[in-house]
């Protein structure tokens, strides 16, 4: 069967090229390249911004006067202030610039924890069947089926006990969504590794007294790679329309406490209308562009991995790593099946 | 599989076709449409208002909240109110209203007056209203501004007696006129659980100036004058008014500024009202608000409290002083709220009988404005190290969206003086609640707005501290001089002695500072340009009415 | 389950493929597949009903976010014990299930009205969005896929594929103050917000059967003035929806139009000399459509459960609009009322959703 080759070619020693993402760029020609490294190139300048936020904005992100006084609120993007001040006499641009640090903290925070608990919770599933899978996948399903943004709102009035700081309110968004995000990787893990546990090398295995629970993880992590870094970038961008839903609808970080961008555009609605645009198109420009790269890199990964939607040029350079059979695996299936998912979140929360 | 796939096509084509002459149609058709909800549907004398605003409920026994108050003042008869631009309250359905022994107070009612649906107003549906209230003592109800309340009795069809516990209240005939107020049909509500809105506006249990023809709750009500109401507010300017419901303040200034409303009331934003006064096509009418702000000192854990290892009540209060010296009302007044909140120097806001203003001579510069010298000598002379921590709570969620503006200003006044150094902290309402009154925040902030308009409902609520009540800041304050003084007050019949007594008060609490009021909210209405009316019912007494209103 | 189902790719779809002999193999054969589906609907809404209660009730109680700056704590201790909120929480959520089970949901704590009316009034108003939006999701997505498939890997491929991703990355409340700045502010074309104007509305709800689905209403009325009210306030919240929408479809039907055409019966269609244009619509757009239909159930789903920002940007008062208010207001009794009629809603969906997955792909079943 197909599947035991897949994990036959997957299983080659890498070098710095086998890297997930220098791989794929390697691999990938024409627009399809030119749109990974795009994406790339946008989500580095996010990531760059946020790490060095305190020497790149000019302002802190709370600062309201400085030696030559107050900076008044709405003002026009001067010298002093190259987008102006919000409603409430705050820089604009050095808000957008620290609210890179809120979005990357809810990125990296919600990514991690819904790693750990989606694969923890999948390879158990999967490993040990009865009950136990059928609880988690019904939970699972539940949980995954219903709108994301109202169980993020619970979750953030229940995560921060009310109080808007810059830690509760962080870890409610991330922690909402990572109760989202749980049950896509539970369900690719749990799939990959009811399939890997029925194959003949576990069983092989276990008779020359390897233990097979190794095996397991290893075998199932490395397939899963594939398929991972696409929910692991949907599930980062996600993060990020989450938290500007919450802080749009009220239920965000306070200003006082840190930069975020959901909260400034909720500020600035009032002042779209009156004809002052430079309070609310920065954060929003900037929540767009991040997603943008975040989902222009996953999307690209996701038609390298698959070989009817990878450019055809490319088919005739390197072997294809790890490609499958279209249609022969059900993990195939799921990965694609992925980018629906933004759909059945998104099209609540965004 | 095919059937599938052809039926699917089929739906699309057919879904497309819908969907492309929609907008088409809307496309050609939006432009020629503008005035739409200005009252164009009703013909001669119709209004539209919007508010963002929400009903609870428009049983009196069951709200205690503005929004539902507004629609209670329309179509529901009191005993008491205010007329137009007189805080004072006189008799409304009733011909007198007075105290005829120290726990008596005695109202006749005019003779002859129905409700809507024809029933006869009586005496007993005026002792059945206020019964009700006491009896269902709804979670969400007013029922608490009763507590001064004995018993009702009505001896004869036009003759109602109200049984006091303390003698010669002088805010009673006030509460009259409060959201217990609204005299009720016994015929169409229950005597013992709250009546659903659907069957009060079926009932046309209304006898107010108004009467509500169509009730679709927080999206349109629609109201027609009440040909048969004989009350003190005269009849409606405008026999039709529609009220649309908005959750977004922007959709509401949209909406004014396009013409499609014609009068906006509660609660645009200070940047929308900003931009309105340059708008040639509306007016932004202004009058004196009830509403004020102010920071809350727990008197056990702020700096030097009770409670704290260095308990030192001179330096507690030099520390409330300086915070007093130091905030500049003007800035946040301007910058934050752009003039829709005016600097308040009292526990009183302007406006009322008997406000004064003892914060500004006593504290500041004399003149108003912030003075860190003064603040800084202050500390000094009692001996406190600065800079002092100061922690400092406000609500992220209940005193509108600019609350966190309004605070990360109050920190940095605070803070750039070098006295202070402000942990500023925000917590949503419901665990805000909890937390004030169980003593976790030591400086915190609060509003109020006013049950009645008289000075005292912004003093006893908040400063009377006695073994049998306790008020509702529970801060740990209490100052017999000032409680004596309170109550005093509340029983004088005299109103200039009365009078003094609420600025001796005022003096007095000044010296206290149990809480430091710094901004007073103005109401603020935009109407068309060719509304008018406005400003009359824009008074002290803070009820939005309607039939003051005209178009044209 | 849905994921599966929701990207079929239609090269599995195959028609030459032999479903019968699959479906023996499967096992239990589709008749028990379908029961086990079905039962799997109880426990899902249980699940989600239960999760609700209790995060909720852990929030705070209503009559404090109502009265707490009013009161003192006394009092609100008081009105709290005689509504019932200090039972133990175990006692309170059995009284619930019991409540709802015999379909008493409550009257909402907030505004005072039967929870079973808010579900029937907003439940239409949401349903009337999601269809329009649904249909601007199709007339967007569906034929922009096809194209971008059609110029795959050339420049207007990448546009469009950027366009189908700003549409999902670019926030509701974002593009709705654009969207209403521009239609309704400065070309003044459109309403600016709610669901008809005010002269309409009024109307609408003196007919003797209001649906409160607009659309029905106004053609009831048989006032043509009304109808083009009634969708001219539709555009705006429809477009805003849907661009979401659309953008998901756009991706979809291009991969899936990629896929057959790369797929082998397609290239020994087209070694059969059948023209481009026909080998196109016939044998890779029709099947690529298939999977659409079973995203379609899900979009639903996700549509009915909220578009809380949309209809918040819009005041279109639907379901979602009023869950945003209730939350805040920490009525529970609302929430938890529109939560498990969202619940049941989401897992029939997503039940029918998979059967029909099964019925066109039997490799999907469990």
């Amino acid at each position: 069967m197909a599947t035991a080759t897949t994990v036959g070619t997957t299983g080659r020693t890498r070098g710095w090229q086998g890297l997930p993402i220098v791989k794929q760029v390697r691999q990938s020609v024409g627009l399809q390249r030119g749109m990974l490294l795009a994406g790339l190139v946008l989500t580095g300048v996010f990531v760059v911004t946020a790490v060095f936020a305190p020497l790149l904005a000019p302002y802190e992100y709370d600062e309201l006067r400085d030696a030559a006084g107050p900076f008044g609120a709405q003002a026009r993007p001067s010298g002093n202030h190259l987008l102006g001040t919000t409603v409430g006499g705050y820089d604009v641009l050095s808000r957008v610039i620290w609210g890179t640090r809120t979005a990357l903290a809810v990125i990296v925070i919600a990514v991690l924890l819904s790693i750990v608990a989606g694969v923890l919770l999948g390879l158990v599933s999967g490993y040990f069947g009865g009950w136990l899978d059928r609880v988690l996948v019904v939970v699972c399903d539940a949980v995954y089926a219903f709108p994301s943004l109202l169980l993020a709102i619970i979750v953030a009035i229940v995560i921060s006990g009310g109080q808007s700081s810059l830690i509760g309110g962080v870890m409610a968004a991330a922690i909402s969504i990572t109760v989202v995000f749980i049950p896509q990787y539970f369900r690719v893990v749990r799939a990959e590794t009811v399939r890997i546990k029925s194959e003949a090398f576990v069983e092989s295995a276990r008779v020359i007294g390897a233990s097979n629970w190794r095996i397991m993880v290893r075998h199932v992590l490395r397939n899963a790679t594939r398929t991972l870094p696409l929910i692991l970038t949907l599930n980062a961008s996600e993060s990020i329309l989450t938290l500007a839903g919450l802080g749009f609808l009220g239920f965000g970080i306070q200003p006082t406490a840190a930069a975020e961008w959901g909260f400034d555009l909720k500020q600035s609605l009032a002042d779209v209308s009156s004809g002052i645009w430079w309070t609310s198109i920065p954060p929003g420009v900037a929540i767009v562009l991040t997603v943008l790269g975040l989902t222009l890199v996953g999307e690209s990964l996701n038609d390298l991995a698959d070989p009817r939607l990878r450019s055809r040029r490319a088919v005739g350079g390197p072997p294809p790593a790890g490609a499958v059979e279209p249609g022969g695996v059900s993990v195939q299936t799921v990965v694609p099946g992925l980018p629906a998912a933004p759909g059945t979140i998104e099209g609540f929360s965004a | 599989m095919n059937s599938v796939s052809r039926n699917g096509r089929r739906t699309l084509v057919a879904t497309a076709g819908i969907t492309a002459a929609a907008l088409a149609l809307s496309a050609c058709g939006g432009g020629s449409d503008d005035g739409d909800g200005g009252g164009s549907s009703g013909g001669g004398g119709s209004l539209t208002i919007g508010t963002s605003d929400k009903i609870t409920t428009i049983d009196p026994a069951g709200a205690y909240d503005n929004g539902s108050f507004a629609v209670m003042n329309q179509v529901y008869p009191f005993l008491m109110n205010t007329t137009p631009g007189n805080p004072d309250v006189q008799p409304d359905i009733a011909e007198s209203a007075e105290f005829t022994s120290p726990t008596d107070f005695t109202v006749t009612l005019k003779p002859g007056l129905t409700f809507v649906n024809g029933h006869e107003l009586t005496s007993s549906d005026v002792k059945f209203s206020f019964d009700r209230i006491l009896k269902i003592n709804d979670e969400n109800g007013p029922a608490s501004l009763l507590a001064n309340l004995a018993g009702v009795d009505a001896p004869d069809d036009t003759t109602v007696v109200f049984h006091l516990k303390v003698g010669n209240d002088q805010t009673f005939a006030q509460i009259l006129s409060t959201n217990v107020g609204p005299i009720v049909d016994e015929e169409v509500l229950s005597a013992d659980a709250l009546t659903p809105d659907a069957d009060i506006v079926a009932g046309e249990a209304f006898a107010g100036p108004y009467t509500i023809t169509n009730y679709d709750q927080n999206n349109l009500v629609s109201y027609e004058a009440n040909p048969d109401y004989q009350g003190a507010l005269g009849a409606p300017k405008t026999d039709k008014v529609n009220v649309k419901y908005y959750a977004d303040a922007s959709n509401l200034k949209l909406d004014i500024q396009e013409g499609n409303i014609d009068v906006a009331f509660r609660s645009l934003s200070a940047t929308d009202i900003a931009d309105l006064r340059g708008n040639d096509n509306v007016q932004v009418v202004d009058g004196p608000g009830g509403e004020i702000r102010y920071i809350t000192f727990n008197f056990n854990t702020q700096p030097f409290g009770a409670t704290t290892p260095e308990a030192d009540p001179a330096k507690a209060l030099a520390v409330r002083q300086a915070v007093a010296d130091l905030i500049d009302r003007q800035e946040i007044a301007d910058q934050v709220y752009k003039g829709t909140y005016t600097p308040l120097y009292s526990f009183v806001p302007e406006g009322l009988t008997g406000a004064i203003t003892p914060l500004k001579d006593a504290y500041g510069d004399g003149n108003g404005g912030p003075a860190v010298d003064k603040a800084k000598q202050r500390l000094a002379a009692a001996g406190v190290t600065t800079p002092i921590e100061l922690s400092l709570q406000y609500s992220s969620d209940h005193y509108g969206p600019s609350s966190g503006d309004e605070y990360a200003l109050i920190k940095d006044q605070l803070e750039s003086s070098g006295l202070f150094t402000v942990n500023l902290q925000t917590t949503e309402w419901v665990q805000y609640s909890k937390d004030r009154v169980a003593d976790v925040y030591p400086a915190y902030q609060l509003g109020w707005f006013p049950d009645f308009s008289d000075a005292d409902n912004y003093l006893t609520p908040f400063f009377l501290n006695t073994p049998e009540s306790t008020a509702f800041l529970q801060n740990h304050y209490k100052n017999d001089a000032v409680n004596a003084l309170i109550q005093q007050e509340v029983t004088t019949t005299d109103p200039a002695a009365r009078q003094q007594l609420i600025e001796q008060v005022q003096t007095e609490e000044a010296k206290d500072l149990a809480t430091v009021p710094y901004l007073q909210g103005s109401q603020v209405a935009v109407v068309g340009k060719d509304v008018s009316g406005t400003e009359d019912t824009l008074d002290a007494s803070f009820k939005f009415r309607y039939g003051v209103l005209s178009k044209g | 389950m849905t994921t599966t189902t929701t990207e079929l790719t239609a090269g599995s779809t195959d028609p030459t493929g032999d479903a019968p002999a699959e479906r023996k193999r499967g096992g239990g054969g589709f008749g028990s597949y379908l029961l086990i589906r079905f039962l799997l609907i109880f426990p899902t809404i249980f699940v989600l009903v239960t999760t609700v209660f209790f995060l909720m009730r852990s929030t705070g109680d209503p009559i404090t976010a109502a009265l707490g700056g009013r009161l003192p704590a006394d009092q609100l201790a008081e009105r709290i014990h005689e509504a019932g909120y200090d039972r133990p929480l175990i006692s309170q959520y059995l009284s619930y299930l019991g409540d709802i089970l015999h379909g008493d949901f409550g009257t909402t704590l907030s505004d005072r009205r039967p929870v079973t009316e808010v579900l029937r009034t907003f439940g239409a108003a949401t349903l009337e969005l999601a269809v329009y939006a649904l249909l601007v999701a199709f007339i967007v997505g569906i034929p922009l896929g096809m194209l971008a498939a059609y110029f795959r890997d050339r420049y207007h491929d990448a546009l469009l594929r950027v366009f189908a991703i700003l549409c999902y990355a670019t926030p509701v409340f974002f593009a709705g103050l654009v969207l209403k700045l521009v239609f309704s502010v400065w070309l003044d074309w459109l309403p600016v917000a709610g669901r008809a104007s005010t002269g309409a509305e009024i109307q609408l709800q003196t007919l003797d059967h209001p649906t409160n689905i607009y659309l029905v209403d106004a053609i009831q009325t048989g006032d043509g003035e009304i109808v083009k009210d009634v969708l001219q306030h539709a555009v705006l919240p429809a477009v805003a929806l849907g661009l979401l929408t659309a953008g998901i479809f756009l991706r979809l039907v291009r991969t899936n139009v990629i896929g057959t055409l790369g797929s082998g019966y397609v290239e020994a269609a087209r070694s059969r000399g059948v023209p481009e244009s026909r080998l196109l619509r016939k044998h890779a757009y029709r099947p690529a459509l298939i999977p659409i239909i079973t995203v379609i159930g899900l979009q639903i789903a996700v549509l009915l459960g909220g578009a809380v920002l949309t209809e918040t940007t819009f005041e279109w008062k639907g379901l979602g609009f009023q869950l945003a208010q209730y939350l805040t207001a920490r009525d529970f009794v609302a929430v938890q009322g529109i939560v498990a009629v969202l619940a049941v809603i989401v897992a029939v969906t997503n039940f029918i959703v998979d059967v029909i997955a099964a019925l066109i792909d039997p490799r999907v079943r469990y």
